[in-house]
């Protein structure tokens, strides 16, 4: 890269119902952060929002959130997908150079205001699958689930376990808001059958949620903390349209995760965590594999903040996973930590059965 | 009453917008194949895979396919995956199903992807991958994509 660049702060809220409208969320997380690092509006350079019109249920969803982050009158841009793409994007904005500091920050309310659902329904193909009406958001991952099961000869109780661990480790953390503590296999088998072998105890949960990230450049990152976490490679891939892709053998996560390790100079067994947006439970094995990595993590702990089963909302998503891992990075991850971690990924997706995957590697060390 | 009192905490706000899509010539000659009971892809001149329903980009190497010449598939085929529905997704709110529906990946014999479609006339217990069905149509048709009715064991 040609500038060292840090994520320096994040904050998050993450709720079933937050109460309060979505300006008004912003308005109380970006302050938090602001009053935390001990900085104003003033101190950021640009503004990357991550919103989404269909979310939003308005055109320019960006457009009511510029006052309560603070990006009135100041260089202030979008993105509609997931968060780790926005990410991205205000790493790049440091990198050109014309930037020392950027404020990213997602959000959507998916948990009282919209039905996340339908945000699947307007990604398929107008003219024939929505006027089908058989593929939605479940169906796909039910039917990715089924072949998942199949080609790797298990049974659904994997997807249990799977789920299980995800709960109890969300319980951990104080950012999440669905973990459950103890959570078992048996509880998860116990939900409602939806498209088998999916069980709703299997999908994230319905989430209002924002999330902020300040990122900087090395100078400016070693003036706001002690402790930054550094970004040392991103990668993203979009394959093809669903269903004529292989959705176990996921080659854009692959894509994805090779060109971030390429770009932070890393193997990705090297990695000590991983945080994934599985948003079904049979989506992180695939993610696991995808990147390399063996079903259970080897050597990286996964998903140690719970994931996407304690919170997920569309936009934030990516960016929370982000947090978590500056939280790892930072030894301030509390329950949830994972000692000495040095090296994580964090995963964000878009699309049926994953069409998009973005991955983001960080490091405790500047290297 | 206070102001508090007054606030009204949520307004229910419908989008309902309604798009006239032109299908474009490949599902126009697909939606009329239907209406004679055949079901048509394109044959990719590249790599020589056969994509149901037909369209103009090969998805699996990207290649310019033609609108015309498109080749018959079926109506026979293979499951290749399924999903036994529970629910149905209606406005994005879970809605249970009395009777399940079968989902199935079919794979048309001459296709080279799956098309996925509703099975029927069999126990969902009783559905396997490799199961052979078939096409069942409307009858009379009337050049429309719900022509292609569902699947049933052969
Ligand atoms: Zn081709």
């Amino acid at each position: 890269m040609q500038r060292k660049v840090a994520v320096v702060a994040q904050k998050q809220i993450n709720s079933a119902d937050v109460g309060m409208p979505r300006e008004r969320m912003l308005y109380e997380l970006v302050k938090s952060l602001y009053e935390e690092v001990g900085i104003s509006r003033d101190d950021i350079d640009t503004f990357v929002l991550c919103s989404n019109d269909f979310n939003a249920g308005h055109t320019i969803s960006n457009v009511f959130e510029d006052c309560p982050v603070g990006a009135y009158m100041k260089d202030e841009t979008k993105v509609e997908a997931d968060g780790v793409w926005a990410a991205t994007y205000a790493l790049a904005r440091i990198l050109s150079g014309l930037y020392e500091t950027a404020l990213v920050v997602g959000n959507s309310q998916g948990g009282s205001v919209m039905r996340p659902y339908l945000m699947m329904d307007y990604q398929l193909a107008p003219v024939y699958d929505r006027q089908l009406g058989l593929l939605n958001e479940l169906s796909a991952a039910g039917l990715q689930a089924h072949a998942f099961l199949a080609k790797k000869g298990l049974t659904p109780d994997t997807l249990d376990e799977i789920a299980a661990r995800n709960l109890a480790d969300a319980a951990k953390n104080p950012d999440a808001f669905n973990g459950k503590a103890g959570a078992s296999a048996a509880d998860v088998a116990a939900t409602d059958m939806l498209y088998e072998p999916l069980r709703k105890g299997h999908c994230y949960p319905f989430t209002d949620g924002a999330c902020a990230l300040l990122i900087a450049s090395e100078e400016k990152a070693k003036k706001l903390t002690d402790r930054p976490a550094w970004i040392r490679g991103v990668g993203d891939s979009i394959d093809t349209y669903y269903p004529e892709r292989d959705v176990v053998d996921v080659k854009s996560v692959k894509l994805a995760g090779e060109r971030a390790a390429a770009m932070a100079g890393i193997g990705l067994k090297d990695l000590d965590l991983v945080e994934l947006s599985a948003k079904f439970a049979h989506q992180e094995p695939i993610l696991l594999e995808g990147l390399g990595l063996p079903a259970d993590g080897g050597a990286a702990s996964v998903s140690p903040s719970g994931g996407a089963f304690g919170a997920y909302a569309f936009n934030a998503a990516g960016l929370v996973r982000i947090a978590e891992c500056f939280k790892q990075l930072t030894g301030s991850a509390g329950d949830t930590q994972v000692e000495g971690a040095g090296y994580a990924l964090a995963h964000g997706q878009d699309g049926l059965c994953m069409q998009h995957n973005a991955v983001m590697i960080m490091s405790s060390e500047e290297g | 009453m206070t102001a508090l009192e007054r606030i009204v905490t949520t307004s229910v706000v419908p989008l309902d917008f309604t798009y006239n899509y032109r299908v474009g010539p490949y599902l126009e000659n697909y939606i009329q194949g239907l209406g004679r009971k055949k079901i048509l892809g394109s044959k990719c001149p590249d790599c020589g895979k056969v994509v149901v329903p037909p369209r103009k980009v090969c998805g699996l190497c990207n290649a310019i396919m033609d609108a015309e010449g498109l080749v018959e598939c079926g109506p026979e085929g293979t499951v290749d995956n399924f999903t036994v529905g529970h629910v149905a997704v209606v406005k994005g709110l879970i809605e249970k199903l009395d009777v399940p529906q079968v989902l199935a990946m079919v794979v048309l014999d001459g296709a080279s992807v799956p098309l996925l479609a509703e099975l029927k006339g069999v126990e969902p217990s009783a559905v396997a991958r490799g199961m052979k069905v078939k096409a069942v149509f409307r009858d009379p048709t009337e050049n429309d994509l719900s022509d292609l009715s569902h699947f049933e064991p052969v």
